[in-house]
């Protein structure tokens, strides 16, 4: 019984560390604590609800506990972002971004925003850092793998998606730039998953999405709606012309699609450790 | 099913909270933001004092409305010997319900009473 209750206490304290890892980047951003009030409440809302669903999704691929009923593997995710809740709240306080001034509204918006991230964070934790990979896992199945692409495309994208560069970036670039930009992201993320050697490389399976390159495409679409889906969350289109919502919309995809690869990268590898 | 112990409760039970508590509190102050920013500019002349670069007032800004202003420019004018001064303060941001402290400089204690006003804002 106490070992089973330190090593509860042990696995939330890692989950708790994932959850930061994940998460400071956008405790110190301070366009994330802006649109904590900027935006309408209910968008708020609507984003921790994706936030959970997406947090859902990758705990049924693997989360705390392996074995698990329906109603175990809701609890864990409701624990995943309630962990998210609890962190951004402290950690807002403490980076004084909460004090006696903040309205409940501001300080509400504050946090829902900052969970989001710090919940995926606990759930990756509890999933790739826990060192212990499954018994005879063959990998994941090509859905399964890119459900992880676009929660790795969503984490990497998140930390950028919030300030201002992508909008810059985005309004400046020139058409043939976007092309190529497009061309190149397709070929660094291909080269990353299939041709770098990193460790994790994949496995390809069988199927259509089995093959390397259109797993590629796929991912890199998977990328595109991440992004379309985070700076429209962001108001990042409200009042812009179709041009620059194109850009912006490019140039975000590069980093999620790189997040998108090396989340690939980090399943495959956990495969592949398992089976030696 | 895998059994819970006191742990895995305890935390279950302080995250369902939490989440429960962030929730109605985004709903219960959504539903009632119906009224558009409404600032108010409170001056503290008591607790004026005289600094290195002349006399100091403290103000506080307050939101009272239920959304957000942003880039609030605030004024105050006073007749400093004879001459008529402003000092005039820009808040970035004051989400709704919110309120932040200011201070207005003049180049010496005015001999006239400090008038506030505000001069504008933007919308998100």
């Amino acid at each position: 019984m106490t070992d089973e209750v330190s090593a509860s206490v042990r696995d939330y304290i890692r989950a708790a560390g994932g959850g930061l890892i994940v998460g400071l980047p956008l405790l110190f951003t301070m366009e994330v604590w802006w649109h904590g009030f900027e935006l309408p409440w209910w968008k708020i809302l609507l984003l921790l609800g994706i936030g959970f669903g997406i947090v859902l999704g990758y705990s049924s691929i693997a989360g705390f506990r392996r074995e698990r009923t329906v109603t175990e593997l809701v609890l864990d995710s409701v624990i995943a972002l309630g962990l998210g809740v609890v962190i951004a709240a402290v950690a807002l306080v403490l980076l004084g971004q909460i004090d006696g001034t903040t309205s409940v509204r501001e300080a509400s918006g504050k946090i829902a925003l900052e969970s989001i991230p710090i919940a995926f964070g606990v759930s990756l934790a509890a999933t790739q850092l826990g060192g212990e990979a499954t018994d005879g896992d063959d990998g994941a199945n090509p859905f399964e793998r890119l459900l992880i692409a676009a929660g790795g495309a969503l984490i990497f994208a998140l930390n950028v998606a919030p300030t201002e560069e992508p909008m810059l970036l985005g309004i400046q670039a020139p058409f043939w730039l976007l092309v190529l930009v497009i061309g190149v992201s397709i070929v660094v993320t291909y080269a990353l998953v299939f041709l770098a050697d990193f460790g994790g490389r994949l496995r390809t399976g069988a199927g259509i999405l089995g093959h390397p390159w259109s797993e590629t495409l796929t991912a890199y679409a998977m990328s595109l709606l991440v992004s379309v889906v985070l700076l429209w969350s962001f108001g990042r289109f409200d009042g812009v012309g179709l041009g620059p919502i194109m850009g912006m919309i490019v140039m975000l995809t590069v980093v999620a699609s790189v997040g998108a690869a090396v989340a690939r990268l980090l399943v495959g590898g956990h495969s592949e450790a398992s089976s030696d | 099913m895998t059994k819970r112990n006191v742990v895995e409760w305890a935390v279950l039970a302080v995250s369902i909270a939490a989440i429960a508590l962030l929730v109605a509190a985004l709903i219960l102050t959504g539903l009632n933001e119906n009224r558009p920013a409404d600032l108010r500019i409170e001056l503290r002349p008591t607790e004026a004092r005289t600094g290195e670069h002349g006399w100091l007032v403290p103000a506080t800004v307050r939101n009272e409305g239920d959304q957000t202003a942003e880039a609030v420019v605030i004024e105050a004018t006073a007749t400093v010997a004879g001459e008529d001064e402003a000092s005039e303060i820009e808040v970035a941001f004051l989400p709704a319900g919110s309120e932040q402290e200011v201070v207005f400089a003049f180049s010496a204690e005015p001999g006239s009473e400090v008038t506030v006003r505000l001069v504008g804002f933007q919308l998100p």
